[in-house]
């Protein structure tokens, strides 16, 4: 169960990390209720500094896909069979909106977002 | 007897100090970073053959001149230990000068080749690597300090049949050359040393493990498996010098309580085979496990993956030897040139690990 980060990357180091991390719960890799390693040891063995994987571990969980429990750890929470809260769809919603427009400017129609989208979706899901 | 020890300790020395190259990953040489590809270079090959065989060829003429004098001439045993030590430093001094050429000669040959900067620099790390690690637990580390408490107390209650003169230092006969008053302190002063001992290897142990598992990113698979083999021999390496310590030291202790403990002949085996013990674990250690595991056999053949390699830290590593990096938790880290951990000189809980140890034992023998 590897994860990679780029350090000479533009993207923030624990941006990437936590997008590493959700997307192995999107494909099933990391399940409900797995826990993830301890900072400390997760930090050491990128050689980074440990508020970086703090970071990285309270975006999750504000984003209510981990559950920090003192002392214990970080544990994965299921995915909600009920659908998104609010929150969460706003924020997608946030997040997809500006990437949406760029597609537009860069001249990309509505029937090729979506086959972009489909096949990403089936590229997670699938493996 | 002084000169076949020092024999065997320098030829040991000598021949550990050659093979370094051939010990270590092939992606770090003469303490920089080569990324993948760049690996089986001939030129590189040729100052790794060049380093081992100037410093065999000049540790055995080193050795033979040192036996011829040592023999030739009849000798005190002082004179024979003195330079015995002297030899040791040179082959060291030696090994040193040769690495910091072939470490300015491998940081310029790199550079002027423009190795890895078309590769995308990416840190690998396994989420399930912690709880595949086979490291001892340091409560393993906590067994024989009972031990020695133990052997305080029974020091304490034998205070009174002790010997009037407490021995301070042992010759390599086994037999005790130099002493010091008995009092309350001197008599225990071993044991004590002994504690700072025990828990240091507890303390090396505990924060090897919480240290760092550094993954090969184009070798993902095969170099994690090499680094956990070798993050496990390395704490049993840890407990064996433990066991054995506390097995030499405390026997020494009995043998100041009760006298001559099984005879002269026990007296010279337990040093010696203290020494043997130690000699060989670590030389089983350096050529089957090898630098980061990377003398284990595998059986696995990995491929490659192509266009990435890993993060050039070599700025971190001041002249490819003393690893500085605030920013990394790890409080050991692997060396890159010998085999081994070395510390994170920009954590200062290694310094309070390796050095306040060892101040304390010198502060104790200080005040013998």
């Amino acid at each position: 169960m590897f994860i990679q980060i780029e350090p000479t990357s533009e993207i923030p180091i624990y941006t990437q990390l936590a997008n590493q991390l959700i997307e192995l719960i999107a494909t099933g890799t990391l399940k409900a209720s797995d826990a993830l390693p301890s900072v400390r040891s997760l930090a050491a063995d990128l050689g980074v500094n440990m508020h970086t994987v703090n970071k990285a571990y309270h975006e999750l969980e504000k984003k209510k896909i981990i559950e920090i429990i003192p002392k214990s750890g970080a544990i994965i929470n299921p995915i909600s069979s009920n659908g998104p809260s609010d929150m969460q769809m706003d924020l997608i919603k946030l997040h997809l909106k500006p990437l949406i427009a760029e597609s537009i400017v860069y001249g990309l129609d509505k029937e090729q977002i979506l086959s972009i989208t489909s096949s990403i979706i089936s590229e997670i899901t699938e493996g | 007897m002084v000169l076949t020890l020092f024999l065997a300790i320098i030829l040991f020395l000598t021949i550990m100090q050659a093979v370094i190259p051939y010990l270590l990953k092939k992606t770090i040489v003469f303490g920089v970073t080569i990324p993948e590809g760049h690996t089986d270079d001939k030129t590189l090959a040729v100052y790794k053959k060049t380093y081992s065989a100037t410093i065999f060829f000049m540790g055995s003429i080193g050795l033979l001149i040192y036996v011829f004098w040592a023999l030739s001439n009849h000798l005190q045993e002082e004179k024979i230990v003195f330079a015995g030590l002297i030899l040791q430093f040179g082959i060291l001094l030696i090994s040193m000068a040769l690495y910091l050429y072939f470490h300015i000669r491998t940081t310029k040959r790199k550079r002027e080749h423009k190795w890895g900067d078309n590769l995308k620099r990416v840190r690998v790390a396994d989420l399930t690597s912690r709880s595949n690690d086979e490291m001892l637990p340091s409560l393993m580390f906590a067994l024989p300090i009972p031990i020695t408490f133990g052997l305080i107390g029974y020091t304490a209650i034998q205070y009174g049949a002790m010997p009037d003169l407490i021995p301070t230092h042992w010759g390599p006969n086994g037999q005790p050359d130099a002493f010091t008053e008995k009092n309350r302190f001197s008599v225990i002063a071993l044991l004590l040393i002994l504690l700072v001992m025990q828990g240091m290897m507890l303390a090396i142990n505990t924060f090897t493990k919480k240290s760092g598992v550094k993954l090969n990113a184009s070798k993902r698979n095969s170099s994690r498996i090499q680094q956990l083999t070798f993050r496990k021999y390395t704490s049993w390496l840890l407990f064996l010098v433990s066991i054995s310590m506390t097995v030499l030291l405390g026997f020494l202790q009995l043998t100041t309580i009760h006298g001559d403990l099984g005879g002269p002949f026990l007296m010279m085996a337990m040093p010696l085979g203290f020494l043997f013990v130690i000699l060989l674990a670590t030389a089983v250690y350096a050529f089957k496990v090898g630098q980061g595991g990377s003398r284990v056999q595998l059986e696995i053949d990995e491929e490659p993956i192509a266009g990435v390699t890993d993060p050039d830290d070599d700025a971190f590593w001041k002249a490819g030897v003393f690893y500085v990096n605030k920013n990394d938790p790890s409080i050991f880290v692997e060396k890159r040139f010998g085999v081994g951990w070395t510390m994170n000189f920009g954590n200062p809980m290694g310094y309070l690990i390796i050095f306040v140890p060892l101040l304390i034992i010198s502060i104790i023998s200080f005040l013998l």
